[in-house]
């Protein structure tokens, strides 16, 4: 069976001008560079990556809101070009970070969120009232917030609204772009918990992007791990956490701070994230490496399957946890 | 003609906090300005509509025999020419209110063209962006260098016979650029916001993104700059006509009445003055009124960061000074029993209150909070929006923004009342004793100064050292702070760093004058995880080399868990739990900290579980509850709970909780 998305060696790069004052070198940013991965029906994958990693273009670019300097996305098997973006935009959604600024400031709720239905023809202008206040019921407000402004909401409420719109076109996929980031953390959970009932009730396929590797834990059953513009490391969720084999997600798990306490060993990385606009040569990561070789600032390893279901992008993967073997080819 | 553009229009785009319309309406009349402006307004408009009715005489009516009477306050004035008349005996007054007329109808219709010019022109060039953009940008360019009275005057005199219709296109058609501009950048700003993006994202189509999303955001703008714009067109119509470029005669307008009273100033001069002074208060009128529009839709203004701070900061008027009392003063009584193995303390706060007084309300942002930070030790911080927690932190050194003030209890460093000494004491302390990081450090930083120059400078102030000396100690204390290259940090400005290394550079100069106590504010929060980490780390280290005092102040109760020995958990404004790290995270004792805890997805949370959900949300901060301000959204809650806010008691060594739960049961023990 087809995965409902496939991405396949995805790139977006930006051109600007380097220097404060406007110098004529012109410089590629290479925000995403070569990204390929899948998506199956009903599951979640988890994208994290600090920031300045492409993870945000990435979802942008995989959904035309940018358009792709090369590469292929496939949904449901079939090639999307950007002339065909309005058929995407009925399968998929996406839901932004700032609540504050992903809804528009003088529309009234109902009104955004019946916008989708109208643009698609989904609803006409007598049914539409009921269908707005179903998708808020679902997601969890009172259908007499549609009269409503956005000012009027706090931030996890705006974000329900924010899901609502997402979700009036019933797509399969939605990606969650930062979607809990700037909520306070006792609202976090609901609207966490919110994403999980809602993806069981209507069997979602959701692409959920955070730089806050708990909530990623909490939400994804798979990871994908972003480092300059690429995926460094992709497996099972459990599979990650237990057995991380890029030394880069390495030093990304141990950075989390935890609640219990000082005394755990901590992964220091040496310097500071390269500029993405003048990547290191080779791989990317191996400036800041611990187990960095002579061929790692040479060539620049690909993502490759070293264990079943658990793909790397480093030459000694296997090599620092102490298993031996190659990649399955 | 620039200046119009830059007359207090702020290009910035009106947020999204921006109030819906009947709000603003209300707001608008409650703005005595523009109140004032809109009445003097609505006056002149009602003169000149009802002209015909109100005018004596017809306004070309010629009557020689009584040329140049006075008007009636004059010598030999009579209320049948209440203003006199000219030359050719035409009344006055009834010329002016025809001329109001004539002057009104042309300003309103070239306004009216060139706003919709404008505002057309600039949601195309804005949205478009690309050479539609460039083409009509450097058309406005060219036009603005061209002056433009010379233009009319030009364009007018070539025509004969000039009726309002060609002043009004003269007069408007050149002004579109006014509005193009602003639009064009509002809607540039507008477009980069997510909800565009969202638009896009249902599938609108680039029209629709523009008229039903964009538009609604900018047309206020086109408003403003047309009300401003109204009074500029008046002055420049009159003075077309007062050069005689105006209406062709014998048609009045206010410049050319002017004009014709200028040749009989010293004889006649009301003439001259009357039409003067109608102009001037029209002008007047219209420009207190956009002046009044501009406070009101301009979000920039006193007005909104009111409304935003507002709805930061938590407030509660109803809880009574009796119950105030008794969640400030238990805190202290235990203290007797403290043994002499604990460090002293450095700095005490008790009972401080830190109040915002607002237009109609209060806003109370801390509430009778009382802590301690001993010497050499870490106190976190922690609570969401609006738990007061940065307010808390500002007062100790004294620096809470306008318009809040400390109304209750005392900060004491080193024993001193911080909030009763004199403002230069106070910035003493914060230059020497207690320093201050923030949590975005480019912008605290001087973006213009080299870090080198910054960190040489702060030395210089608190110590004589040459400057070649400074700048070793500035080197030092980069790599106190573990920067590998500081000689090459010090030759770079803020913005060449990343993040993390301008907050490393913070601490560096915060810790330059070896402070006492040392208050960081959320210093990672936007910093990523493994700069964050490396960052605390060095935080924690230089503060335990140097014996300093921190305080860290955090959302982030992991952060605390690792960082801190002491933990302060603060909920609207009030402390929940207070005590020592270990013993408040796995002996939890108020709910709200609980729930915290069970909250947040870590690392360490099982796949397939289900998250803890704090139900509702944050409280109204402009309507507290009596009581406990976490009791409707309390799993425990009890009746008393929703009546009166619980005081701190003791419930573990050093250990205090604000809960009924525990209240209940410590006033057993003490029966």
């Amino acid at each position: 069976m087809a995965h409902l998305l496939e991405v396949r060696d995805l790139k977006k790069y930006f051109v600007g001008r380097s220097g404060i004052f406007g110098g004529s070198a012109k410089k590629t940013v290479r925000a995403v560079d070569g990204v390929s991965f899948t998506v199956d029906q009903g599951e979640t994958l988890g994208l994290v990556g600090e920031s300045g990693c492409g993870k945000s273009t990435l979802v942008k670019t995989l959904l035309y809101l940018e358009v792709p300097t090369s590469g292929e996305v496939y949904y449901d098997g079939q090639r999307l070009t950007e002339k065909e973006a309005m058929r995407l935009r009925r399968r998929a959604q996406i839901v932004f970070q700032d609540p504050y600024m992903s809804l528009p400031p003088r529309m009234r709720i109902g009104d955004i969120v019946a916008d989708p239905l109208l643009i698609h023809r989904l609803a006409d202008r007598r049914s539409v009232r009921e269908r707005v206040n179903q998708l808020l019921e679902d997601v969890g407000l009172q259908p007499e917030t549609a009269d409503q402004y956005p000012h009027q909401f706090s931030g996890g409420m705006r974000q329900r609204v924010g899901i609502a719109r997402a979700l009036a076109v019933q797509p399969s996929l939605v990606v969650a772009d930062e979607a809990v980031s700037s909520l306070d953390v006792s609202v976090q959970s609901q609207i966490l918990n919110l994403f999980k009932d809602l993806q069981e009730r209507r069997d979602l396929t959701y692409i959920f992007v955070s730089h806050d590797l708990g909530v990623v834990k909490y939400m994804s059953h798979r990871i994908a791990v972003m480092y300059l513009g690429e995926i460094v490391e992709l497996a099972a969720t459990e599979e990650l956490h237990a057995r991380p084999l890029n030394p880069y997600t390495r030093a990304l798990l141990s950075a989390i701070p935890s609640i219990h306490g000082a005394g755990r060993e901590r992964i220091r990385l040496e310097g500071e994230p390269p500029d993405p606009g003048n990547p290191p040569p080779g791989c990317k990561f191996h400036p800041r490496c611990q187990i960095a070789q002579e061929l790692c600032a040479q060539e620049a390893p690909q993502l490759k399957e070293w264990l079943p279901g658990h793909s790397v992008a480093c030459h000694f993967a296997l090599t620092d946890s102490g298993l031996a073997g190659g990649p399955d080819d | 003609m620039t200046d119009l553009a830059t007359g207090g229009i702020s290009p910035e785009p009106v947020t999204d906090a921006a109030p819906a319309r009947s709000h603003m309406v209300r707001r608008l009349l409650k703005h005595r300005t523009f109140v004032i402006g809109v009445i003097g307004l609505t006056i002149i408009v009602l003169i000149a509509l009802g002209a015909p009715l109100l005018a004596p005489h017809d306004p070309l009516t010629q009557d020689l025999a009584n040329s140049l009477a006075p008007p009636f306050w004059g010598e030999g004035g009579s209320f049948d020419h209440p203003l006199g008349t000219d030359t050719l005996g035409r009344d006055v007054a009834s010329r002016l209110m025809y001329g109001a007329r004539n002057s009104l109808v042309i300003a309103f219709f070239a306004v009216l063209l060139a706003s919709v010019l404008g505002l057309a022109a600039g949601l195309s060039a804005g949205f478009s962006r690309g050479w539609l953009d460039s083409v009509l940008m450097r058309l406005g360019d060219i036009q603005l260098a061209f002056p433009f009275i010379l233009l009319a005057i030009v364009v007018l005199g070539v025509i004969t016979d000039r009726n309002a219709v060609h002043l009004i296109l003269v007069l408007g058609i050149p002004t579109w650029i006014l509005y193009a501009r602003v639009v064009r950048s509002r809607v540039l700003a507008e477009r980069e916001k997510d909800y565009v993006l969202a638009a896009k994202s249902i599938g609108a189509s680039r029209m629709r993104q523009m008229r039903r999303y964009v538009l609604p955001s900018v047309w206020m703008v086109v408003l403003v700059i047309a009300m401003l714009d109204f009074g500029f067109v008046i002055m420049v119509e009159a003075t077309l006509s007062f050069l005689g470029f105006g209406l062709t005669p014998p048609t009045p307008s206010w410049g050319s009445i002017l004009a014709e009273g200028r040749r009989n100033m010293i004889i006649a001069p009301w003439l001259a003055i009357l039409p003067g002074l109608a102009i001037m208060v029209t002008v007047l009128a219209i420009n207190i009124t956009a002046d009044g529009a501009a406070d009101v839709l301009d979000p920039k203004l006193k007005m909104s960061i009111f409304r935003r701070l507002a709805q930061k900061k938590p407030a509660n008027g109803t809880s009574t000074d009796l119950e105030s009392e008794d969640a400030g003063s238990t805190r202290s009584e235990p203290a007797a029993t403290k043994d002499e193995v604990e460090p002293p303390t450095l700095l005490e706060v008790r009972d401080l209150s830190v109040e915002f007084p607002l237009e109609d309300k209060v806003v109370k942002a801390v509430r009778h909070v009382s802590f301690d930070v001993h010497r050499e030790q870490t106190l976190g911080i922690i609570g969401e929006t609006g738990s007061g927690k940065s307010v808390l932190a500002s007062s100790i050194i004294q620096l809470i923004d306008s318009p809040g003030r400390v109304t209750n209890g005392e900060v004491l460093f080193e024993g001193r009342d911080v909030t009763r000494i004199g403002d230069n004491e106070v910035a003493q302390l914060r230059g020497t004793k207690i320093g201050m990081i923030f949590q975005n450090p480019a912008s605290s930083l001087n973006p213009v100064l080299s870090i080198g120059s910054q960190m040489v400078e702060t030395i210089r102030q608190h110590q004589k050292v040459s400057p070649a000396d400074a700048r070793d100690m500035a080197s030092q204390a980069l790599l106190d702070v573990g920067i590998g290259d500081p000689q090459g940090i010090l030759s770079q400005y803020p913005f060449q760093l990343s993040g993390g290394m301008n907050q490393r550079v913070m601490i560096a100069l915060a810790m330059l004058a070896q402070p006492d106590l040392l208050i960081a504010d959320e210093p990672s929060s936007a910093l990523d995880v493994t700069t964050q980490a490396q960052v605390l780390e060095r935080l924690r280290d230089i503060t335990r080399q140097h014996q300093t005092s921190l305080i860290l102040i955090t959302h982030d109760i992991a952060l605390v868990a690792e960082f801190a020995d002491e933990i302060l958990v603060m909920y609207a404004g009030q402390v929940c739990e207070v005590g020592p790290v270990r013993s408040v995270i796995d002996d939890t004792k108020h709910p709200y900290t609980k729930a915290l805890l069970d909250s947040v997805p870590r690392a360490e949370i099982e796949t397939g579980t289900r998250l803890q959900v704090i139900p509702g949300e944050l409280p109204d901060p402009t309507a507290l509850p009596p009581g406990c301000p976490f009791a409707d959204r309390c799993g425990s809650m009890m009746n008393i709970c929703r009546e009166v806010n619980p005081s701190q008691v003791r419930v573990g060594p050093d250990h205090d909780v604000a809960c009924h739960l525990w209240s209940s049961n410590k006033d057993e023990e003490k029966v």
